[in-house]
């Protein structure tokens, strides 16, 4: 199965958590050449505003490099505009701005030849109990996307959920929340992007993720990552620390017939994001093979047989102690 | 009753991996932003931030009547000590911690301080087979040690935390605090029990409490609060209501009562100085309610394990 692998261009600049900053902030040329000297990454996914304040040689640049630009990330979370919520702010004016963004985002990524604008909408949550009207909140969540999607069918919007941050939880925290949303909005352009991690630290299994989102054609763009799975979106190298999580998720994302990219949020910290996107790459293609060299019929058989439960683990287990 | 105390870091520049909610601020805003704070008795110093020049702190204190309820060494640094600074595979860097914490000892003590607190937050790892963790114990008990003995008067306590920045912290419990106080023997080294960490680390706070003081190790203790999955750092009692009371009820039996409690509040969007007056009044208010319990009766009903009469007996107290 051959992936396409994309990098969120985000995490090629500075980064920091509450604590730390990390990595020098680098302009977009250096982010797109640092980009494309990583081998494996031929996408790019870009941010709305800050990497696209001039369409025309954010083009040029990744054309000179050689990326196909395979996400516009439209960003709904700042302290000016967006402090007390987006998407389903109290405030009409927020949400208005929001919905505006997002509209921008749609006509940016046509000029560029994309049909992906993706967006995880982190400004919409809350710290405390009786913080926010749950009840006009969802409706405006709701209304906000159905006039955003309405704006251009020729653009896929794809709603990327997180269970928190920097809210302790966000409105949109899991994907029965997406599946929900896209059911009340029930547009063709709307669908999901799946952060793995995002996933991983809502205790979910993203395999099932992965399924149910299939079931309903709305998986449209993947984030891969790892992480610890007790909360923490450490945006850590796939597979580092749910082995075998992560392999059933590539052999759902291979049975649903996934094409679309595999995009990557990880965090350089102080490895660097060259180094570091580059073993994320390796660790999707190793754990890949490994599907292959089973077979993906005879794993099937394996999974579906009834009281089989441990017979992929053996199998895969051989084959692991055989690699080369 | 203990004193409340604000750990200055939180009345500056607020920021966490997506936003920032408030500038930074200086030494004598801050100091002035405590003052107008009702019910806030003192601060906790962060070392080396606040520390520029010990005179112009010293007079600012004086300035606002501010007690210090301890002074908050940052063993992180941007720029440096990336891979841990007390666990540091490097010798220079873990001589470099053991200098500047005896500097900070130094200081602290000239203020009449003698309790520091430090949250070794970037010692620990994010993946496996990324440190040899026999080695990490050995490391931050020779640092430690070392440190320690510079200044035997003044107590050091470790504010254990699971993680952040780290996937996982060395110190993340009571427990493993507790086990590694007791196996290195300092007997000037303890813990900081800051209770949002407990929560999210699936303690009950007082449990932790009363674990930390048989081992002699309770030295201090943080308030905050959050939702039990992460560390929000949000105002005493927004959650948990019922854990502060019988936190309060054990520091009580436990003789932690004429100390400080030390708030790590993140104000976020919200006003810090409104923030802040919240916290103090809540906490005294989770204080009236223990303040009305009736200890015959409580000692009673732990004694009968009953919770069908406990926990009606708790209500009846609001």
């Amino acid at each position: 199965m051959n992936r396409k692998f994309s990098a969120n261009a985000s995490f090629f600049g500075q980064r920091q958590d509450r604590f730390n900053q990390y990595q020098p902030a680098r302009p977009l040329e250096e982010k797109i050449a640092l980009i494309a000297s990583v081998e494996g990454l031929t996408g790019v996914e870009l941010k709305y505003p800050a990497d696209l304040h001039d369409l025309d040689h954010a083009r040029t640049l990744c054309d000179d490099h050689e990326l196909i630009i395979a996400a516009v990330n439209v960003d709904t979370k700042d302290v000016t505009r967006f402090l007390h919520g987006a998407l389903a702010a109290q405030s009409a004016g927020a949400r208005s701005q929001a919905a505006a963004r997002l509209r921008e985002g749609m006509d940016v990524a046509a000029a560029l030849g994309v049909n992906i604008v993706t967006t995880c909408p982190i400004a919409d949550g809350y710290d405390y109990p009786f913080q926010v009207d749950f009840v006009t909140a969802w409706g405006y969540l709701i209304d906000t996307v159905r006039s955003v999607v309405a704006h251009r069918s020729d653009i896929r919007l794809l709603l990327e959920y997180q269970p928190h941050e920097p809210h302790a939880r966000n409105l949109l925290d899991n994907v029965g929340k997406v599946l929900h949303v896209c059911a009340e909005v029930a547009a063709p352009n709307l669908g999901a992007n799946l952060d793995i991690g995002h996933s991983f630290a809502a205790r979910e299994s993203p395999a099932e993720a992965v399924a149910l989102l299939a079931s309903k054609g709305l998986l449209g763009y993947l984030h891969t990552n790892d992480n610890t799975g007790d909360g923490g979106d450490w945006d850590m190298v796939s597979g580092t620390v749910h082995f075998w999580h992560w392999l059933e998720t590539l052999y759902t994302l291979d049975r649903i017939g996934y094409d679309g990219w595999f995009g990557a949020d990880i965090m350089p910290k102080h490895i660097g994001p060259a180094e570091a996107y580059a073993a994320n790459i390796r660790m999707i293609e190793r754990m890949s093979a490994l599907i292959e060299r089973i077979g993906f019929d005879t794993l099937t058989g394996m999974i579906q047989r009834h009281n089989g439960t441990l017979t992929p683990f053996d199998r895969l287990l051989d084959l692991l102690v055989a690699a080369p | 009753m203990n004193k409340l105390a604000i750990i200055t870091a939180f009345l500056g520049g607020l920021r966490n991996r997506y936003m920032v909610y408030q500038d930074a601020r200086t030494l004598s805003e801050k100091l002035a932003m405590a003052r107008q704070v009702i019910g806030c008795d003192g601060v906790e110093l962060c070392y080396p931030d606040d520390f520029e020049s010990p005179a112009d702190l010293r007079a600012l204190l004086d300035q606002h009547q501010l007690g210090i309820a301890a002074v908050n060494f940052r063993s992180r640094r941007t720029g440096r000590w990336w891979r841990g600074s007390m666990t540091s595979e490097s010798a220079t860097e873990r001589q470099e911690f053991v200098d500047d914490l005896r500097r900070a000892f130094d200081l602290a003590a000239e203020l009449g301080c003698f309790r520091l607190t430090t949250c070794p937050l970037n010692e620990g790892v994010d993946g496996i087979f990324e440190a040899d963790y026999v080695r990490l114990y050995d490391y931050a008990a020779e640092t430690l040690a070392a440190a320690c003995a510079h200044h035997p008067k003044t107590r050091l306590c470790i504010e254990y935390k699971k993680n952040d920045p780290r996937a996982r912290c060395l110190f993340g419990t009571a427990g493993e605090t507790a086990s590694f106080c007791l196996w290195t023997g300092i007997a000037n080294l303890g813990a900081t029990l800051d209770i949002g960490h407990a929560i999210y680390a699936d303690e009950r706070p007082a449990q932790s409490a009363a674990l930390l003081a048989k081992s002699g190790r309770l030295f201090y203790v943080h308030l905050n609060d959050n939702d039990g999955r992460w560390d929000w750092d949000m105002i005493p009692g927004a959650y948990h209501i019922w854990e502060f009371v019988e936190l309060f009820y054990t520091l009580r039996k436990l003789g932690y009562t004429e100390d400080w409690y030390a708030f790590d509040v993140f104000a976020k969007e919200h006003d810090t100085i409104e923030t802040f007056n919240a916290v103090m009044s809540l906490t005294r208010k989770l204080e009236a309610i223990t303040d009305r319990i009736d200890v015959n009766m409580m000692e009673a009903l732990l004694a009968e394990r009953n919770p069908s009469r406990t926990i009606p007996y708790l209500y009846s107290l609001l």
